[in-house]
């Protein structure tokens, strides 16, 4: 195994100010998400028909992403394509040193930290603001986001207020409002000197050409509004038919996200500003990124495209309430990390995260779009099988007890000497406190129960024989 | 259509939109990726509402309230230009920016109380207290407004201001989102044409990036008031 999963789980596990974090937050968005979801029309049609939506969309990806491309430049904008994140970083610079961009403010995306394009152009001399309130606090605090959505979830308030303290001099305080006040004021002037603004995608409608982004903050809308460039960047799996599509899965995001009926806003922008218009960006750009989803399309991973990164998945996770994001080492953690990271990354590369899940399903009962992530890890632990990602001794055990199922002598005498042994083991106390490794796994948290003394075949063999 | 990229850049990569146009058309060749999906339209509502004028009303002011955006009932024009000085009055306000052809004319009761208009580009009115628009429309089901920006409908003046008021008709709600795009469906989405930016905007500016706890008032205005005039004028 060549990931750290294990030992960073340990760590986060040990980690009080993120559980503190993690129970807090978690928690207040799966009641969220329960609420908003429950008080529908009808949620398991609802969830039917948005995943139908999506589904649509990839039936018909190259014809949809065409059509986005055609609507967008009729509209004056223009379109980019990368193959990977250096393709799309080298776009993007390219297009800041044409327009001579010496200043970005960046609202929220994945893709750009995918690809990570804010470091790209810090390191060539582009000064690069994040403008959502926990991104910017993650950039100060110089971290990574541990959830798709709420991107500081692992830091408590205190902790919070002491990045603000130390790096932007913000007076001490507990109190969440002030320190977004304070944030606010700073980020004000950093909007009017951009020259360049860039934002994820949340929709792209191909029917019309126009890019759907949602928040909260209004820190996207300042984004794309206020710099005389805005340029949009996008997953090419981002790309849905019709407006009516965008009208189902807009409210199931929100409510599926953070609980709200609607986002605070929903920008939905056509190219750059008309003649007649007052403000809004003169150029507008476009960049759509495969980097590996056109390889997964085909395949029977297909349904992770599906994601529109609502982040429910994560919250509802049993091992996400426990170790956060971070103990992942993926761009995408959660559930749906575990499925789409490995598959970006080469399933090899990151083989803790398809056994990181106690497949338990409660991911997949919060997807708004009903993607089977269980089903699909399952399938990523046998590919990691096929693959030859085992141990020796992981092999040979399986081996073994291949042979053992698949005997009934074997299979009784095993079911005995694991009766004797473990009866023996647990002594008088009838329970076993220390295993040799690779059972200490098992005893280091718990204790181990010894097998019964009689196996249910016998038991049930006894009873035949003295039935009447 | 192609050359939309070599346009841009003379260094892009001039094949990088053939080789994933192609690697997308070969995955989805001879199979679909989701057969079963294609039948299926977006038909069903997300809300249950009750579709009464009167009840669209305090639906709209619940569900706005609900997301800190205050509503005030107006019985007409005239009331509803008192409410709106009423609340630059609080709020101090000595300059607003505001759109052009507002659904009641406030240049006169502006002009009484001495509050300078300043309009312009983002950098003009980046100063000014407050910011009055109209809407296309509002949306009771979620307490929404929709705001289709234009000549003289500047993207400012509910972004950009501490204090958003806007101005609407009860006859221009809508009971859900499906409805207004249902209207625009109707008009041939030209919507999309005529205007960069259409705005859904629900409730004041918030965020809950610290420890998932709401704060209203981040980038956004810090206050959303929301003028819903009842009789035609």
């Amino acid at each position: 195994m060549k990931d750290n999963f294990k030992s960073a789980t340990l760590i986060a596990l040990q980690d009080i100010q993120l559980q503190t974090a993690l129970d807090r937050g978690t928690t207040r968005a799966v009641n969220g998400r329960i609420t908003a979801m429950g008080e529908t029309t009808d949620a398991p049609a609802l969830r039917q028909q948005a995943a139908h939506a999506r589904e649509r969309a990839l039936n018909k990806l190259p014809d949809l992403l065409e059509q986005l491309e055609a609507n967008v430049i009729k509209h004056g904008g223009r379109v980019l394509w990368a193959r990977d994140g250096k393709e799309a970083n080298d776009l993007v610079l390219q297009v800041c040193q044409q327009h001579g961009v010496k200043r970005v403010t960046k609202a929220k995306s994945m893709v750009a930290e995918e690809i990570d394009l804010a470091h790209h152009l810090e390191s060539h001399g582009i000064e690069s603001t994040e403008s959502d309130l926990g991104e910017y606090i993650i950039q100060l605090a110089h971290e990574k986001p541990s959830h798709i959505v709420f991107p500081v979830l692992h830091k408590t308030k205190e902790q919070v207020a002491e990045v603000l303290h130390d790096k932007i001099a913000m007076p001490m305080t507990d109190d969440p409002e002030r320190m977004t006040r304070y944030v606010r004021g700073i980020m004000r002037q950093k909007y009017l000197d951009a020259d360049l603004g860039i934002s994820g995608v949340n929709f792209a409608i191909a029917e019309t050409g126009t890019i759907v982004t949602v928040e909260n903050e209004g820190n996207n809308r300042l984004s794309a509004g206020a710099p005389r460039i805005h340029l949009a960047i996008m997953g090419l799996e981002k790309v849905i038919e019709t407006v009516e599509d965008f009208g189902i899965l807009v409210q199931l995001l929100a409510r599926s996200a953070t609980g709200q009926r609607m986002t605070v806003y929903g920008s939905l922008m056509t190219g750059p500003r008309r003649a007649q218009e007052i403000d809004g960006p003169e150029e507008f750009y476009l960049l759509i990124l495969d980097n590996g989803r056109s390889k997964i399309l085909g395949t029977e991973y297909a349904e992770a495209l599906k994601c529109i990164r609502c982040g429910a998945c994560l919250n509802a996770c049993p091992v996400y309430q426990n170790i956060g994001g971070h103990a992942y080492n993926a761009v995408y953690p959660g559930p749906i990390g575990a499925v789409f990271s490995p598959l970006l990354a080469g399933v090899t590369n990151m083989p803790s995260l398809p056994h990181a899940s106690s497949l338990c399903g409660a991911c997949q009962s919060a997807c708004p779009v009903d993607i089977a992530i269980p089903d699909m890890l399952l399938r990523l632990r046998r590919d990691l099988v096929q693959q030859g990602g085992q141990s020796v001794g992981w092999r040979l055990g399986m081996k073994l007890w291949q042979l053992g199922m698949q005997s009934p002598l074997l299979y009784k005498l095993g079911g005995w000497g694991a009766g004797v042994v473990t009866q023996v083991l647990g002594g008088k106390a009838g329970k076993i406190t220390q295993l040799p490794a690779p059972l200490s796994g098992w005893t280091d948290s718990r204790d181990f129960k010894p097998f019964a003394r009689q196996s249910f075949r016998q038991r049930y063999a006894a009873r035949a024989k003295n039935k009447p | 259509m192609s050359d939309s990229t070599s346009s841009t850049a003379s260094t892009t990569h001039p094949t990088a939109r053939e080789i994933i146009m192609g690697q997308l058309r070969s995955a989805i060749s001879g199979k679909l990726p989701f057969a079963h999906a294609e039948a299926t339209r977006t038909t069903l509502s997300v809300t249950v509402i009750d579709n009464d004028p009167q009840a669209l009303i305090e639906r709209f002011k619940v569900e706005a309230e609900r997301v800190r955006g205050m509503v005030y009932l107006a019985e007409n024009d005239a009331e509803a230009g008192r409410i709106v000085i009423q609340l630059l009055a609080q709020c101090k306000a000595r300059t607003v920016t505001c759109w052009q052809h507002l659904p009641v004319n406030l240049d006169q009761p502006l002009a009484e109380v001495g509050i300078q208009q300043i309009n312009g580009a983002m950098a003009d009115v980046a100063g000014t207290d407050a910011g009055i628009t109209g809407a296309a429309c509002a949306i009771a089901a979620t307490g929404t407004l929709v705001l289709e920006m234009g000549p003289g409908r500047s993207r400012a003046a509910s972004l950009l201001v501490p204090i958003h008021i806007a101005l609407v008709r009860a006859s221009q709600l809508v009971p859900r989102l499906e409805d207004y795009i249902a209207q625009q469906r109707a008009d041939g989405l030209r919507v999309f044409t005529d205007t960069s930016n259409v705005v859904f905007i629900t409730g004041a500016s918030r965020t809950a990036d610290i420890e998932m706890s709401v704060v209203y008032g981040v980038h956004g205005p810090l206050e959303l008031h929301i003028v819903l005039i009842k009789n035609e004028s």
